[in-house]
């Protein structure tokens, strides 16, 4: 179970978030928070890999764009835009079990490249067939219409980013949770004391595509055209993966700060480079990797236990 | 026939660069253990090198290559020194961020330079074809492959027969011991480093008159450095060397025969196999 305090913590961040829409003024803010939520949503998903089981995929964006593809080919097909949402993620385990059956032989750097390869062939696929129309890209059909567009995409990513938190909560507190952080620690050691790696190594994945589709979806919904290079390039990946890092790999609000901070500085800086607001990207990574290895929350958190030590020491003796 | 053979000699000669490139990545990678997902940035700011010069001195990229190749291995030197020496003891997974953020700077640096728009440097050699019997063959590309091999041939020999290089594959073998038999690990590592930095620049000089230059152009060859290390074997540089080729022969063919556009596809797909059913490399044998 989740601890007290961190069900009020959530309950404080949901209540705010719900007050959000009442200060927002025009639809071009909304829109920005509505890519707040969804990318902590997307960045709590991926915690559940890179974070607890502390493997850095960077092809996070294949489950993204399979969500999106799929919700626009079914629907295309006639299935009911609600039904479609849940069979593109379902289509996404499946490409998890897939890709995970094959990369989670690998370690280390190896993994890493081979997640990228994956989306990379995802993405060219994407490119060059008919199906998906190649680099025109599809119509995909808006989940909700009216005025209040996209104050209802927004509420859906809260609704998502709160579904990811809990079951992340419920990972840092369950066996599986642990077997994970074991991996993560030590593979060897963790193999050597009878945990099934892959198959817990697989199984985070499974659901951390889940979630990362039905993300990659509401985000082809909320734009309503998606091509390849917008719902299946590496910078989505990427993003993913930084929010995590900054904000804290394997905590539990570690992705909701990275994503508020990431997204709200790379929109100031938006207006001020243009194409070149990756710049932040990578100068905010260089600094994390250089001074803050453990992101935002874990360095809060290490202050936090250092602070407490000496008391705990003295009411030992 | 004539076709299968024209498409290997064109595959041959892109495949040199790639050996270069990957040889490059395998210094740094495979026997520095440092994972640089920056490889195809550095690839491209050697060629924006070579580019100004041609721009705004008109130097020949043929002779501004040497530039390209001199300004990165200080720069890779200085990146190095500032960014890659502090973390190099730490895991894997913070190379990776590290080398991805110096990749995302060097990028949208450019970007913010230069602009997205795209370069292309006119020079007469491009439209020049020599004939060789039935073979057509581009006289830049030909030039390109023969620079590329003096440069394949003259790093092999530095790394296998100057002291330097004798310190250098001492790290490889044992990081712990090399250091009591008085290697100053950080200059040797920095200097290699360095080197890979800039063999990747004088890749991206010669690669320069062949296409278009933006500033996301490298960002393809990280993925194919490090499939041409996998292909090669780990921690050999003479397999990179091979992978380079391989690739360049496998791409060609793809394109010949299949499409130009699933190319790419082909380089992921057999770094994928070759990952999973043999990942010593095909010319590698097992690491411990």
């Amino acid at each position: 179970m989740i601890r007290s305090w961190k069900l009020w913590v959530l309950l404080a961040v949901v209540a705010a978030s719900c007050c959000l829409p009442l200060l927002v003024q025009n639809d071009y803010q909304m829109q920005v928070v509505f890519r707040i939520a969804l990318f902590a949503a997307l960045g709590l998903a991926w915690n559940l890999v890179g974070g607890y089981a502390g493997q850095l995929s960077l092809g996070h964006v294949a489950f993204f764009g399979v969500g999106a593809y799929g919700l626009a080919l079914f629907t295309s097909h006639s299935v009911p835009k609600w039904i479609s949402i849940f069979l593109a993620a379902i289509v996404a385990v499946i490409f998890a079990e897939i890709i995970g059956r094959i990369v989670f032989r690998l370690r280390g750097p190896y993994f890493t490249l081979a997640t990228i390869a994956f989306a990379e062939v995802l993405r060219l696929t994407a490119t060059n067939l008919k199906i998906t129309e190649g680099a025109i890209g599809l119509p995909t059909p808006a989940l909700f219409t009216g005025p209040s567009f996209w104050r209802l995409f927004y509420f859906s990513a809260v609704a998502l980013a709160v579904i990811a938190f809990l079951v992340n909560g419920w990972v840092s507190r369950s066996r599986f949770g642990y077997y994970l952080m074991a991996i993560r620690e030590d593979e060897e050691t963790a193999s050597a004391v009878g945990i099934d790696t892959p198959r817990y190594k697989l199984r985070s994945l499974l659901i951390s595509a889940f979630l990362t589709a039905l993300g990659g979806a509401l985000y082809g919904s909320a734009f309503q055209y998606i091509v390849p290079d917008n719902v299946l390039t590496i910078d989505v990946s990427l993003q993913i993966a930084i929010i995590t890092m900054l904000g804290g790999a394997g905590t539990l609000l570690g992705p909701v700060v990275g994503a508020v901070l990431l997204m709200s500085a790379s929109e100031l800086f938006k207006n001020q480079f243009q194409e070149s607001h990756l710049l932040i990207y990578g100068i905010l990574i260089v600094v994390v990797v250089l001074f803050l290895p453990e992101g935002i929350m874990g360095g809060l958190q290490q202050l936090f236990r250092w602070r407490k030590k000496p008391e705990t020491a003295r009411a030992a003796s | 026939m004539v076709d299968f053979l024209q498409a290997c000699i064109n595959g041959l000669l892109t495949g040199a660069l790639y050996a270069l490139i990957g040889m490059g990545l395998a210094l740094i990678f495979g026997v520095m253990r440092i994972v640089n997902f920056a490889h195809g940035a550095f690839l491209m700011v050697g060629m924006y090198t070579s580019w100004v010069l041609f721009d705004k001195l008109k130097i020949n990229p043929y002779i501004g290559f040497l530039a390209a190749g001199v300004f990165l291995f200080f720069f890779g030197y200085l990146v190095y020194l500032l960014l890659i020496q502090p973390i190099r003891d730490r895991s894997d997974f913070m190379q990776i961020l590290m080398t991805t953020g110096i990749a995302l700077i060097l990028v949208d640096g450019v970007q913010l330079k230069f602009g997205a728009d795209y370069h292309q440097t006119n020079i007469e050699l491009v439209n020049r074809t020599l004939r060789f019997g039935p073979f057509a063959v581009n006289a830049a590309y030909l030039l390109s492959f023969a620079i590329a091999a003096v440069c394949i041939v003259s790093l092999r020999s530095f790394v296998v027969r100057s002291r330097t290089g004798q310190a250098l594959r001492a790290i490889a073998q044992n990081r712990e011991v090399a250091p009591l038999m008085g290697i100053n690990v950080t200059r040797i590592q920095g200097l290699s480093f360095a080197l890979g930095i800039a063999v990747a620049g004088v890749a991206g000089g010669l690669l320069l008159p062949a296409l278009y230059l933006f500033p996301t152009v490298g960002d393809d060859y990280t993925l194919k450095a490090f499939v041409i290390v996998v292909l090669g074997g780990m921690g050999s540089i003479e397999g990179a060397a091979f992978g380079g080729l391989v690739l360049g022969v496998a791409e060609s063919l793809t394109s010949f025969y299949i499409g130009n556009q699933w190319a790419l596809i082909v380089d992921f797909v057999l770094f994928l196999l070759v990952l999973s059913l043999k990942p010593s490399g095909i010319f590698g044998r097992q690491r411990a």
